[in-house]
């Protein structure tokens, strides 16, 4: 059975179409990255699947349950850690599980084991009894995970985990997300704006742009549709790489040729063959050549071949990330 | 039975929260015991005589009640918007619990604390020779009806966060009560006022409330005020849950 279905699944805000159709079907146990960059529609998918927002059209089920006529029970089978963690900073850590274990039913030792347990996992046992008002921000998001695991929830959903985290701190999250997955089989829905992270860390992908889902595939499988290898040649006057992207396309064996970011990208079988064959063209047709470099195709690739440009990162003011 | 534990542990959650910022409860109880004092000082020998009013301290006493009160409540809707602000509200919308439950802890809680400061004036009241003609039985009334005018009022400003998000509008949501307060006989008896005041303070809900808590204190036992006054606040809250829970269903569709 799948873990999380949905069909047609849209939200319009007004005129912005923040979610625009999109069809999803994720097999229970797997980690599944949603890949896109700011404002293509990632958090209003999460808010529709765990029954914060109402879709303006379409369906979904999650662990079974319809969003909309079962909602009460799909807040009992998920756990969400929102973009922003949504903390209290008034409560201690230990206090504010107590509390969202409390209204997931659990009761006595059974809680207080469970809570126990968790600080454990998310190394918070020495700052569990200190007001959440006084962590770092690496810990807050680890005290959130805790929050959305009391209740032993079969589905996860994570909206960018790691946005804004230090590197330390996000390598820690990384290990109790695989740690979720491998021991526990946890379905997980991972947003991210970061392409390493949805290779380290997604079984399954889709990217996502402008509310519409793009490609869809395994990491591997995906880089693999691009078929070929990626030479990327800037060239010195920007007023030439128009004239450089015809000629590279009329060099032997070149697939296609696309302009992003101030450099052709060549994608042509066997790259390091054809990356002198590119470069003396080029010369020969009086541009002149800046960097070249050649790569495997990346997961940027994949989002640069399906969109026309590359996927942009933003960085929010960086949070304060305490180590992992 | 959930709904009830829900309302419970959010109410226990709320007042911790009180408890960890004691210089907002000092300033809740602070500015209704200096504006009592000041009017019972500068007007009460006058006011007594002019009025004809016996015991102008004990008149005075419900006034301060219920300002306390609205000041408490008043900070339930920031708490609130604090809540949605940092998206703890949402952590909370995302448990199975009830979400009406989860509005209603909240407002619960400020019932409670206009209790404890209810507590505190009539103390000072006694200290200040207003007596209680009523007795402990009806010390224990005038607390009861504290505790579901602080839920009313209180759900009054949970409604105004939940539609607006804005603290702002939170904080002149809270502000409310003063109009109504300056618009009923909180300072002198229907009677003085000039005629448009009059039919002002006839249809104004603080007024009964006022002249019930008046009759507790300084009458008496008055069934027909007592029961106008727990009219006014039943009615009270009735409009009051009704704009929570609608502004409940806006946020969450
Ligand atoms: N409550 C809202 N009202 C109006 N527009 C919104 C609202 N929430 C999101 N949007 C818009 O919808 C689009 C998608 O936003 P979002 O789902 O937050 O993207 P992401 O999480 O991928 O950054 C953006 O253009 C955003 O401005
Ligand atoms: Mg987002």
């Amino acid at each position: 059975m799948s873990a999380i279905w949905a069909e047609g699944l849209t939200k319009h805000f007004d005129e912005v179409r923040a979610v625009d159709g999109i069809d999803l079907d994720i097999a229970a146990g797997t980690i599944f990255g949603f890949l896109g960059q700011n404002g293509s529609g990632k958090t209003t998918t999460i808010r529709m699947l765990t029954t914060l927002l109402r879709p303006t059209a379409g369906r979904a089920r999650v662990d079974g349950f319809d969003i909309l006529d079962d909602a009460r029970a799909v807040r009992n089978r998920i756990g969400v850690a929102l973009q922003e963690a949504g903390l209290d900073d008034i409560q201690t850590g230990r206090e504010l599980l107590t509390l969202q274990a409390r209204l997931f039913g659990l009761r006595g030792g059974a809680r207080r084991r469970r809570i126990e347990e968790l600080l454990a996992i998310v190394d918070l046992e020495d700052a569990a009894d200190r007001a959440v008002g006084t962590y770092s921000g690496g810990m807050k998001r680890r005290l959130d995970l805790a929050a959305a695991l009391v209740h032993r929830p079969g589905v996860i959903f994570l909206d960018e985990p790691t946005t804004g985290l230090d590197p330390v701190s996000r390598e820690g999250i990384w290990r109790y997300v695989n740690r979720l997955s491998v021991e526990d089989g946890i379905t997980i829905f991972l947003t991210t704006q970061y392409l390493e992270e949805a290779d380290r860390l997604a079984h399954d992908l889709a990217i996502i742009d402008e509310g519409r889902i793009i490609a869809r595939g395994s990491p591997a499988e995906m880089k693999a549709s691009i078929g070929t290898d990626v030479v990327t040649v800037e060239v010195e006057a920007p007023e030439a790489l128009d004239h450089a992207a015809e000629v590279a396309t009329a060099v032997p064996a070149v697939e296609r040729v696309q302009i992003a970011d101030g450099a052709a990208v060549v994608y042509v079988p066997d790259g390091a063959r054809a990356v002198a064959r590119i470069v003396i063209a080029l010369d020969d047709a009086g541009i002149e050549v800046g960097n070249v470099s050649i790569s495997r195709p990346s997961l940027d690739d994949v989002f640069l071949e399906a969109t026309g440009h590359h996927l942009r990162v933003e960085e929010p003011a960086p949070v304060d990330g305490g180590a992992a | 039975m959930h709904s009830l534990s829900t309302i419970y542990f959010l109410t226990v959650r709320s007042l911790r929260e009180a408890v960890r910022n004691p210089a907002q409860e000092v300033g809740n109880i602070f500015v209704p015991l200096f504006f009592f004092a000041v009017t019972v000082g500068s007007i009460g020998s006058i006011a007594a005589d002019a009025f004809g009013i016996d015991n102008f301290t004990g008149f005075q006493v419900p006034v301060a009640i219920l300002s306390a009160a609205s000041s408490i409540s008043a900070s339930a809707g920031l708490g609130t918007i604090t809540d949605i602000q940092r998206g703890y509200f949402d952590k909370l919308l995302l448990t199975p619990a009830p979400r009406s439950a989860i509005v209603l802890g909240r407002i619960t809680a400020d019932g409670v604390r206009s209790i404890i400061i209810t507590g505190v004036i009539v103390i000072v009241g006694l200290i200040f020779r207003t007596g209680f003609d009523t007795g402990v039985l009806g010390v224990v009334l005038l607390l009861a009806g504290s505790f579901f005018f602080g839920m009313a009022y209180s759900g009054f400003n949970a409604a105004v966060a939940l539609r607006t998000g804005s603290p702002q509008a939170a904080a002149a949501g809270g502000l409310l009560l003063f109009p109504l307060i300056f618009l009923s006989t909180a300072f002198a008896p229907k009677e003085v006022f000039a005629d448009w005041l009059q039919l002002l303070a006839t249809i104004n809900p603080i007024t009964y409330i006022l002249e019930a808590q008046r009759s507790l204190i300084i009458e008496g036992w008055n069934w027909l005020d007592l029961l106008r006054g727990a009219a006014a606040i039943f009615g009270f809250g009735i409009a009051s849950f009704t704009l929570t829970f609608l502004a409940l269903r806006w946020r969450t569709s």
